[in-house]
């Protein structure tokens, strides 16, 4: 997995994710499958990003390759965290997704402001101040 | 010294889990965070009901998550 600045992510989606497919192949390897994983609020901030988007790939390469592939990676100003993980095999679900990913229609929605919170913090305010209001009609009606 | 409590709210596991299932994953957020406490620190074993190799398994899957961000190291 490897999470990607929002930056180059606003520019276009599927450069980001060109840019990691450039760095797996640099090093010998064969992408499985890659596709965008999510779009989140990171869980503390790093390199002053509160947001950032994710990207999901299985892919095979020799393992004498992953050291320099993660220096790389870590050397990216683009690049925020990665982490590469050995698998037995690729999920079926995880294909699935992936293709559907390589359809010319497929869009993702342009990444938010960083400020902005998610839309189930929003949400759940929401439901909050409904449940106010709600408080607020009982008392009018006990009042008549 | 080990605490030999009978307090049942101790000994209450958290979770049961088939070792063979594969639900401890660095992705499983909803999962993982079952097994943290408020401040983000992970169960100890006593409280998660794991067995030795799957609280290994929870504890690599929580690390890789916070390295990614995806769980806080402290709340």
């Amino acid at each position: 997995m490897v999470l990607v600045s929002n930056q180059v992510v606003r520019e276009d989606w599927r450069k980001a994710k060109s840019l990691v497919a450039e760095m797996l192949t640099k090093h010998e390897g064969s992408i499985k499958t890659l596709r965008r994983y999510e779009e989140r609020r990171l869980a503390y901030p790093i390199k002053g990003n509160l947001r950032a988007t994710y990207y999901l790939t299985y892919f095979e390469m020799p393992g004498a390759n992953v050291p320099a592939l993660r220096r790389d990676m870590e050397l990216s100003e683009s690049v925020l965290r990665n982490l590469v993980l050995a698998v037995d095999a690729v999920p079926e679900e995880e294909i699935a997704q992936a293709a559907l990913e390589e359809d010319a229609d497929y869009t993702v929605p342009e990444p938010p402001a960083d400020d902005e919170p998610d839309v189930e913090e929003v949400s759940e305010t929401e439901d909050e101040d409904i449940e106010d209001e709600e408080e607020v009609l009982v008392g009018d009606g006990d009042d008549l | 010294m080990y605490n030999s409590s009978n307090n049942k709210k101790e000994r209450a596991a958290i979770a049961t889990k088939n070792c063979d299932d594969p639900v401890i994953n660095y992705k499983n957020l909803d999962y993982l965070e079952k097994f943290l406490t408020p401040q983000g620190q992970i169960l100890s074993r006593r409280r998660t009901g794991f067995c030795t190799q799957c609280q290994k398994q929870l504890k690599k899957a929580i690390k890789n998550a916070r390295h990614l961000a995806l769980l806080p190291f402290v709340n």
